[in-house]
């Protein structure tokens, strides 16, 4: 057992849903800094909701949301997003109409200062040389796996404290999926990411997650590490389909 | 040739302030998706506003530079107070409200200045030009208008390409999600884009005003002209708004010049109808499908 500190991330009790249907009922979950969570389950679960719920998109009936212990709960987007939490959405994140450079600079513009705007900007060009090569070109010209390093790399800007990731995997031909999960656990190893991150790719995920839970019909069925979780025969067959 | 040089010349410098219109109308639109059908009235109020200060202190300068931070104070209330409740909600709503601020905004006007039809002055010489002794059919301050709008017209490309309020107004624009997950605030991004719509809309009804009169409806018609100068140039490009401009400037100056005054506000409705109906994402627009 690592030594317990206090979660990057706490989620308690978190009642959500859209019109009268109840899409979360009652998600507690606590994420450790510089460690990945993984968010399991199948379709209609809860978990594109739990992150909607997490970054202010979908306000929460009940419970409470808090980032480094300051509350969030019920504050819009984009003050969650300045406060530190960056969620990278499944698909459609991309703003096709700008250009590969422009998307990360807007990915920047939330930080003080143009000297650490543009040094964000020369460690993303470092990290990632397929978007130093592409930096003048319309991000609409970039493949699924590009856009999907963009994405990421345009959440890491803002130099977030937790990174939600919604489905990262989500078509992409499995060398670039294992790419992306690389990426993915080299932010945690290196940086000191903290991550949480919804997958319908059970396996990949939990390869490289350190705690995950799953979700059905918005409840938390299983939590634990995630080597406990890939060894659950029984939870596999029911609910992770691998 | 001496008429044709006339009529070009003479086009440019009304279809700038055409071009000024259709620019503050593609900026509200490429933000909001709203079409502003107060932006002619809030231009003539902010005309009223110079009126005033140039009769207080005898400077048209003065008058001038009131009337753009009018326009800039105008345009960012009018957001902040009516608009912002029917964002994001079916495109008729907003329609009624703008439509409702234009009543409004021509009868405060009404109400302050009468309805008489007032002289204002323009900024530099209104005389003829002559190229040796060939008569240009422009003035120095046809000159004027014409070099402020691309001033501003520039200033405006410049803001939008190199600096990051511009790429917050791009962003959010293109995609508000995206940007607000990105932490841009984008209900501030929208007022700055209806402040700077509002800023543009001033200037253009200073420059028209000393060639129409200043009255409450005085810019009703030159709305409608700069409604199709965008409308040419496909709503949401301000390129194409200033080309749009400038070629039903000059368009309507040759259907004036030969055929006749009285025909101009016909073809230039003429052409609204034929750019909607041939060509409706028009000469420089992104807009490929229409919802049904």
């Amino acid at each position: 057992m690592p030594p317990m500190t206090d979660p990057a991330l706490t989620i308690t009790d978190v009642v959500a849903g859209y019109g009268g249907v109840l899409a979360l009922r009652g998600v507690s979950l606590a994420v450790q800094p510089g460690t990945i969570t993984a968010v399991l389950g199948a379709n209609g679960a809860g978990k594109t909701t739990l992150l909607a719920t997490i970054s202010g998109f979908v306000r929460p009936r009940e419970g409470r949301i808090s980032l480094d212990g300051t509350d969030l709960t019920r504050r819009r987007p984009e003050e969650i997003a300045r406060a530190g939490l960056a969620h990278v959405p499944e698909g459609q994140g991309v703003i096709t109409e700008l250009t590969v450079e422009e998307n990360l600079r807007l990915g920047a513009l939330s930080r003080h200062g143009r000297a650490s705007r543009a040094e964000a900007l020369t460690d993303a060009f470092r990290r990632f040389p397929l978007l130093a090569a592409a930096r003048g070109r319309s991000a609409a010209t970039l493949s699924g796996g590009e856009r999907q390093i963009l994405v990421i790399a345009r959440a890491l800007m803002a130099r977030p404290r937790v990174l939600l990731l919604d489905e990262p995997s989500l078509g992409l031909a499995p060398k670039m999926v294992a790419q992306v999960m690389a990426l993915i656990r080299q932010l945690r190893d290196e940086a000191g990411l903290t991550v949480l991150l919804v997958e319908q790719n059970a396996r990949s995920a939990l390869a490289i997650a350190n705690q995950g839970i799953v979700l059905n019909l918005g409840r938390v069925v299983a939590a634990a590490d995630a080597a406990e979780l890939a060894a659950d025969v029984g939870l596999r067959q029911h609910y992770l389909g691998f | 040739m001496r008429e044709f040089i006339q009529f070009t010349l003479g086009g440019i410098s009304f279809g700038m302030v055409y071009a000024a219109i259709g620019l503050s109308l593609v900026l509200i639109w490429r933000g909001t998706r709203i079409l502003n059908y107060a932006q002619g009235t809030m231009a003539m109020l902010t005309t009223y506003v110079a009126f005033t200060v140039i009769g207080h202190t005898g400077s048209y300068w003065a008058g001038f530079t009131t009337a753009l931070a009018a326009g800039l104070v105008l345009g960012a209330l009018i957001e902040r107070t009516v608009i912002r409740p029917v964002e994001n909600k079916p495109p008729l709503n907003a329609v009624v409200v703008t439509i409702g601020v234009l009543v409004f905004l021509e009868g405060v006007a009404g109400i302050i200045y009468g309805g008489q039809y007032r002289s204002f002055p323009a900024a530099f010489s209104i005389t003829g030009l002559h190229a040796g002794s060939l008569a240009l059919g422009i003035s120095l301050n046809d000159c004027f208008v014409a070099g402020a709008v691309l001033v501003a017209a520039l200033g405006l490309a410049v803001l939008f390409r190199y600096t990051p309020a511009g790429l917050r107004l791009r962003a959010a624009a293109f995609n508000a999600y995206a940007s607000r997950l990105l932490g841009v605030r984008v209900g501030r991004v929208l007022t700055l884009g209806w402040a700077l719509a509002g800023l543009i809309g001033a200037l253009a009804g200073v420059l028209v005003s000393p060639a129409t009169f200043l009255y409450p409806a005085s810019m009703d018609s030159i709305f409608v002209l700069g409604f199709t100068a965008a409308v040419i140039g496909g709503l949401d490009s301000p390129v194409g708004a200033v080309a749009g401009g400038l070629i039903l400037g000059v368009a309507l100056n040759y259907v004036g010049g030969y055929l006749g005054p009285n025909l101009e506000p016909i073809f230039g409705l003429a052409a609204l109808i034929l750019v909607l109906m041939v060509r409706p994402s028009g000469l420089f627009g992104t807009l490929v499908a229409r919802q049904v």
